[in-house]
């Protein structure tokens, strides 16, 4: 197992994951009447892996983007960020802390919103749960009153936090799961699909009090999300991962690069200069007299084949305001939801041996749903 | 922005006393939240009444056609019932929550409580005030009440202590039998069965003399299922049946030990089952 070291520069980390892997052991019903009763004697072992040697690190006071189609095994890499779950082999760090090792202290440096459940009392007025929070962590009451204050002040909690949550709307009781999570001031916040279901209004509002988290407060923010809209606004950098395995680290602008490259720039240019060659990286698609339409070079984008990456719909631009002498301009670009589809469905191509790998069938292997047996490190989560 | 913990014994005096304080007012609130809902409320406390009762009719038509059970008085079976029945209650209302972890597994909230910077089996304790056992409360502790008035011997302070000990004995046997039961729920969603039928065979067999039941029988409810230590045992440490209990008298005796120590072992098992908690949806 990689260890990683404790220290000045993992403490000051926000988030750090080093080869996190998860394995579950399952087993398979065999197909028809006959195949179940067989089943029942002899089951058939799978062992899946959900996340394969993922390591990533957020810095203090960022947000990251944990991106990738359903199934890809992001909720089960924030599981063992939070804590929840134990994984079979690699690390992490959440703000200095081992969060399946010290439970208890993890939690108390860590928010979390999981959009699809609450982690409210039910029965309770989302106001009485603030409290009862407060209690838990320990928040001095001057701070817990201040602190209430400012969410209101952006999330507007108090037009219902006197509504038992379960008679809250989802869109509310979202909201104030977010204050939740925060009320305790923790640097580090995980928020899972936090906007799923909710209006465009709220949506806006929700994404205006994250942004306020991390830009005014400096907390460190692990999003997932299929909000492609929630991406653009928030995200600087993106992980994007499929099948459990990392597949891409970088900038929206790096992503867009590499299989967004499907912009189009309608130019109308100067007659004089219609005969000139385009700039490296940059085809004509289309010539109508003085209006031309540039693209990617075909070498790139997603449909392309390899080579050098075209340029970016930006730096394009640029360069065809340079090269020639430009009367009118317009862009036309792909958003980034095509923009994920397109790397999503690039990285369903992936090796055949990796998908043998990873639904390996262990015919006799460790006791159904034993994950994490063997394999997993020692933990210490107290109870 | 994170909290300096002070390891100093005062310090971890005053966490406990807050965890305590804590604990308390969500048990408040949560107490709150059920009268709430009126009628519910009001239903849970009668389904509780509603369901000792029948075990008190059985047990007087029982004893009304039986005047003694295996060399057992009717004052003295009274003792048995009223002790389990209260211990029951008292296990409903501190422990009770167990018997629906299987809930809490499947519908995810077992996630939140690790999120927390408080004990899991607590905060699984904590998380729905348990209105029935109002009803399971006041039923077992007005048969307790008879039972004690209807004994022979009379209470002295060591005979009322061991009584109180046994009580609290009784209630530790029965959260360590579904604490255990419980770990299953971790991993199982069908561990509510499991729960249920143990649940209906220590109502069935906790309030009578194991003595009336065939040896290999009297054995697994002794040391299989241990619901002899419940109320049986020590009450005949208590009626002078000490030595006709199927067990050495001694162990009848430690019977509140014995609770305490299979208590503690449950929790134990407990964590360590929590440790390989799998979660759902992966």
């Amino acid at each position: 197992m990689a260890t990683l070291a404790a220290g000045p520069d993992t403490a000051a980390e926000g988030i750090v994951a080093r080869n996190l892997t998860r394995t579950f052991h399952t087993a398979v019903r065999r197909p028809g009447f006959a195949g179940a009763l067989r089943s029942l004697v002899d089951p058939l072992r799978v062992e899946k892996t959900a996340v394969r040697d993922v390591s990533f690190s957020v810095e203090r006071g960022r947000l990251l983007a944990l991106l990738g189609p359903n199934g890809a095994g992001k909720s089960t890499t924030i599981k063992m960020l939070t804590g929840i779950l134990t994984p079979t082999s690699g690390e992490a760090r959440v703000a200095g802390v081992v969060p399946y090792r010290e439970r208890e202290r993890n939690a108390r440096n860590i928010g979390a919103v999981f959009g699809q459940r609450t982690q409210l009392w039910w029965d309770l007025p989302a106001r009485e749960s603030f409290a009862v929070l407060r209690d838990v962590y320990g928040v001095p009451q001057a701070e817990h009153r201040a602190r209430l204050a400012e969410f209101d002040s952006l999330l507007e909690l108090s037009e219902f936090w006197d509504t038992r949550v379960r008679h809250l709307s989802l869109g509310q009781r979202v909201r104030c799961d977010l204050a939740a999570a925060l009320l305790h001031d923790p640097p580090v916040v995980f928020l899972d699909e936090p906007t799923i279901g909710m209006d465009v209004v709220v949506k806006e509002q929700v994404r205006g009090f994250l942004r306020h988290q991390v830009e005014r407060r400096g907390r460190t923010v692990l999003l997932t999300t299929h909000d492609m809209t929630e991406v653009a606004r928030l995200a600087e950098r993106v992980v994007l991962i499929n099948h459990g395995r990392i597949v891409l680290d970088g900038s929206l602008e790096e992503i867009r690069g590499r299989f967004g490259g499907t912009w189009q720039v309608h130019a109308t240019l100067d007659p004089a200069e219609l005969e000139g060659a385009p700039p490296p990286g940059i085809r004509v698609v289309r010539r109508e007299g003085p209006r031309v339409v540039f693209g990617p070079d075909g070498s790139g984008g997603p449909g392309g084949s390899g080579g050098a990456a075209p340029p970016t719909v930006h730096r394009a631009l640029r360069a065809i305001v340079e090269r020639y002498r430009v009367t009118d301009l317009a862009l036309e670009e792909n958003d980034l939801e095509d923009v994920m589809r397109a790397a999503y469905l690039r990285r369903e191509e992936r090796p055949v041996r990796d998908a043998a790998e990873d639904g390996a069938v262990a015919d006799g292997a460790a006791a159904d749903g034993a994950a994490g047996d063997g394999a997993a490190p020692a933990a210490g989560r107290s109870a | 922005m994170s909290l300096a913990v002070d390891p100093t014994a005062a310090g971890r005096l005053r966490r406990w006393a807050r965890a305590w304080c804590v604990a308390w007012r969500i048990t408040r609130l949560n107490f709150r939240a059920q009268l709430e809902y009126r009628a519910e409320f009001l239903m849970s406390v009668g389904m509780g009444v509603a369901w000792q009762s029948s075990v008190i009719v059985f047990a007087t038509v029982l004893l009304q056609r039986f005047p003694g059970m295996g060399g057992w008085s009717g004052a003295d079976v009274l003792l048995i019932v009223g002790m389990r029945m209260l211990a029951h209650a008292l296990y409903v209302l501190l422990f009770g929550r167990v018997h629906s972890l299987s809930f809490l597994v499947q519908e995810g909230r077992l996630d939140a409580c690790l999120l927390r910077p408080m004990p899991v089996y607590r905060q699984i304790q904590l998380s729905v005030f348990p209105t029935h056992g109002l009803g399971d409360l006041a039923v077992g502790a007005t048969m307790f009440a008879f039972a004690v008035q209807q004994a022979a011997e009379p209470w002295t302070a060591g005979r009322a202590v061991f009584l109180a000990a046994g009580v609290a004995g009784g209630m530790l046997v029965e959260a360590a039998v579904f604490t255990a039961v419980s770990c299953a729920a971790l991993r199982f969603p069908s561990a509510f069965y499991w729960s249920t039928w143990v649940d209906e065979l220590m109502a069935t067999f906790g309030s009578y003399p194991l003595s009336i039941l065939p040896k290999a029988v009297s054995g697994v409810f002794t040391f299989v299922l241990p619901l002899a230590f419940v109320a049986y045992l020590p009450a005949g440490v208590l009626t002078g049946h000490g030595a006709a209990l199927g067990v050495p008298f001694w162990l009848a005796a430690a019977s509140p030990a014995v609770g305490l120590a299979l208590f503690v072992a449950a929790r134990l098992l407990w964590n360590r089952s929590l440790r390989h908690y799998t979660g759902v949806n992966g």
